[in-house]
């Protein structure tokens, strides 16, 4: 019964499904495995490390100046962006051509810079959220909730995506409605 | 002429920034459900988006992309402080109900992936009319969202009571912004192919007088 709760909580604070976070990148992820590997991978990671980093950033800047907190989550994404790139670059360097167009892609999008925003916002309603490891937590379970978004997604892109859907509703429309009625689905469990 | 003008305008209306880019989607899904919130949206996504661009296009194009990026990134989050201040004195209620959403505006898709892959391809007067027209296109798609949303899910426009018989309130919600947008991009499309196909209808009836 704890799992059933656990996992009912889970879809409930989907960043896609409740927040509608990170939408347009979910559609190129959900193109094929490949790609909802490669990207659901480096959104986690952004997620996961920017959250440590939002924890620094928002225990550490004065309460007057938290209007900067934007300029330091650009400045702290776009460093992890270079990190992943220099370590992909490094690591493997014979599949870093593919590599990097999932790091391009899952940078600077609503998915990472939102969670980082969405965890500041939390913590502030619950003080006891202000701990390193409830970021870190909360930004592996959004880059887990992108996850599960795209694996839901994928699971009907093709037919979203077929001659059976009127031109007109095929693809991107279809899609929207879809999500829609999983958002729904998950609103319902709330 | 007539290509180069159909080029410009392509931003409201033969190539939409939400319905056919589908980009910058989720403060219309989430946060375009009344026409308050959408005013405040529009008037800080126009002017974070435009002023964005504008100072980015005098980044040097010989920066490898990543930079170019997280500079153009790090160029909307500063325009973003005093658009915020200007923001909270006209709309203090919307900026609150927004919430995180005011500050993703700044790290919307037009100005991080779409500057460098289509508005600074062109010349400086063009780009500004075509970055003109693709604001204008999100503005337009925000109030038209925001003002079905509002009249069908609240039974109000602009706060005020509107005669509506039947509410579906479920249109106020996230998945009501969902469906209807899908639905919004379906008419769009449909509307859009319709449109061309009389165009080329014309065009080839205009060859075949000649």
């Amino acid at each position: 019964m704890y799992l059933v709760n656990d996992i009912i909580a889970f879809l409930a604070a989907n960043l896609i499904l409740s927040q509608a976070l990170g939408t347009s990148t979910l559609f190129i992820a959900a193109d094929s495995r490949r790609k909802l590997v490669g990207t659901t991978c480096c959104i986690t990671l952004f997620t996961t490390i920017g959250s440590a980093a939002a924890f620094l950033i928002n225990k550490e800047l004065p309460s007057g100046y938290k209007d900067l907190t934007l300029i330091f989550y650009v400045l702290t994404v776009g460093l992890l962006y270079v990190g992943l790139l220099t370590t992909a670059y490094f690591i493997t360097p014979e599949r870093f051509e593919k590599i990097r167009k999932y790091i391009h892609l899952s940078a600077f999008n609503c998915a990472v810079i939102g969670t980082l925003f969405t965890m500041e916002q939390k913590s502030a309603d619950d003080p006891s959220l202000m701990t390193l490891k409830e970021y870190v937590k909360f930004g592996f379970e959004a880059g887990l909730g992108f996850i599960t978004a795209a694996l839901i997604l994928t699971a009907a892109f093709r037919k979203l995506n077929s001659s059976k859907v009127p031109s007109s509703f095929r693809g991107g429309p279809a899609i929207l409605i879809y999500l829609g009625i999983i958002s729904m689905a998950v609103y319902s469990l709330k | 002429m007539n290509e180069r003008r159909s080029s410009i305008f392509d931003g409201v209306l033969g190539d939409n920034a939400v319905l056919s880019g589908l980009m910058v989607i989720s403060p219309v899904i989430i946060c375009g459900n009344t026409i308050k919130n959408a005013e405040a949206l529009i008037c800080a996504f126009s002017a974070i988006t435009f002023l964005s661009v504008l100072i980015a296009s005098f980044v040097p194009k010989k920066l490898p992309y990543t930079v170019k990026v997280i500079i153009y990134a790090l160029i909307s989050s500063i325009v973003y402080l005093p658009v915020k201040n200007a923001a909270e004195k006209f709309y203090p209620d919307s900026i609150t109900r927004i919430g995180i959403y005011f500050p993703l505006l700044a790290v919307n898709s037009l100005i991080i992936l779409q500057s460098e892959a289509r508005f600074f391809k062109m010349k400086k007067p063009r780009m500004l009319a075509s970055l003109t027209f693709y604001i204008i296109g999100f503005d337009a798609v925000m109030l038209l969202t925001a003002f079905i949303r509002e009249l069908l899910a609240y039974g109000t426009i602009r706060s005020k009571m509107a005669d509506v018989n039947t509410l579906i309130s479920g249109l106020g919600e996230p998945f009501g912004g969902f469906i209807l947008l899908g639905l919004m991009c379906g008419a769009y499309r449909k509307i859009r192919s319709i449109a061309r196909k009389e165009k080329n209808t014309g065009s080839d009836l205009n060859v075949s007088g000649k």
